[in-house]
């Protein structure tokens, strides 16, 4: 993960959006892999799509945990459970 | 001729999902033959979260028919995962097949849960390091048992079951540097290396299957990441 810098001070770069990435991933509370981090500025967007709001709160409560001077926008949605409306039908 | 297959992967179930799908899961009698699970059944692969699938996906009136996937791996709980699943009554594939009598015919079903490697012209190579030959050829067995599984299916119509993409087509949305982790060729070769016993290729994305020459069966797959 990361080394002796100060990852979490001044305006995230690609290393914090790096460790992010793998922190969604690895992190037992976690263990998503389908959200995409986006820097813009000194702000993070994370987008992607969960099953449960739940889940959504975890995320955005350990990045923030782990990068309490980023400013985080979560817009990650919650997947729908509905049936499917649509078909494919093959010929 | 017709046979409904209903279709769904990465529900990755826990405790906070429980209960979420099944109201639309009871309805499947009524528009489907045949309900595939394409892998990442849970979060963690643990035999907790196994016991949540089984309450969510067991005991319907469809048969239910899985492959697992990367998250089904991570605990290292294959086998407990597995028995909780087939306990609930849910066919487990992993280089095997399943024929099903359906109102529309003899529906043949082959499943492996795949791996990486990536797709034509940019894809890994079994050279160098013990370690990327490892990751190459742990796709090619599993390719080779795949295509083993649909070549000996006596059936009516076949599909392929798996959780790693078999063509870049159901990656749509997907950054391209990250295809590689996501599927191989090496799944597509072996579908297409199966006896035709479908007219056309079906997917989990809507109606890609024009990007791609008709292949010997249907297939489910869900991995994105």
């Amino acid at each position: 993960m990361s080394h002796d810098r100060d990852i979490g001070a001044g305006p995230p770069d690609e290393y914090v959006e790096a460790e992010i990435q793998r922190l969604l991933a690895e992190d037992p509370a976690v263990a998503e892999q389908g959200i995409t981090v986006v820097r813009r500025e000194r702000a993070l967007v994370l987008y992607g799509e969960v099953e449960s709001p739940h889940r959504r709160e975890e995320i955005l409560r350990r990045v923030s945990e782990r990068f309490p001077d980023v400013p985080i926008t979560n817009d990650i949605g919650v997947i729908r459970a509905q049936a499917p409306t649509e078909i494919e039908q093959l010929p | 001729m017709v046979i409904r297959i209903a279709a769904v992967g990465d529900v990755h179930l826990d405790q906070d999902v429980v209960g979420r799908f099944r109201p639309a899961l009871e309805e499947l009698p009524e528009c489907a033959d045949v309900l595939l699970l394409a892998g990442d059944l849970t979060r963690h692969g643990t035999e907790a979260e196994a016991r949540c699938v089984a309450e969510e996906f067991g005991g319907l009136a469809v048969p239910v028919v899985t492959v697992l996937g990367n998250h089904d791996h991570q605990c290292d709980q294959v086998p407990q995962v597995v028995k909780v699943l087939e306990d609930a009554g849910i066919t487990v594939l992993e280089g095997n097949g399943v024929v099903l009598d359906c109102a529309g015919g003899r529906l043949g079903i082959a499943g492996v849960k795949g791996f990486g490697g990536g797709f034509a012209g940019r894809c890994a190579s079994d050279f160098g390091e013990p370690e990327m030959k490892a990751f190459v050829r742990t796709t090619t067995d599993s390719a080779d048992r795949l295509g083993d599984a649909l070549r000996s299916l006596d059936c009516d119509m076949l599909v392929a079951l798996t959780h790693y993409a078999p063509v870049p087509d159901t990656l749509a949305g997907e950054p391209l540097e990250i295809y590689p982790f996501l599927g191989s060729y090496q799944l597509g070769q072996a579908i297409d290396s199966a006896p035709r016993r479908w007219p056309c290729t079906g997917t989990r994305t809507p109606a890609p299957s024009a990007a791609r020459p008709p292949a010997g069966c249907g297939y489910a797959t869900s991995r994105t990441r």
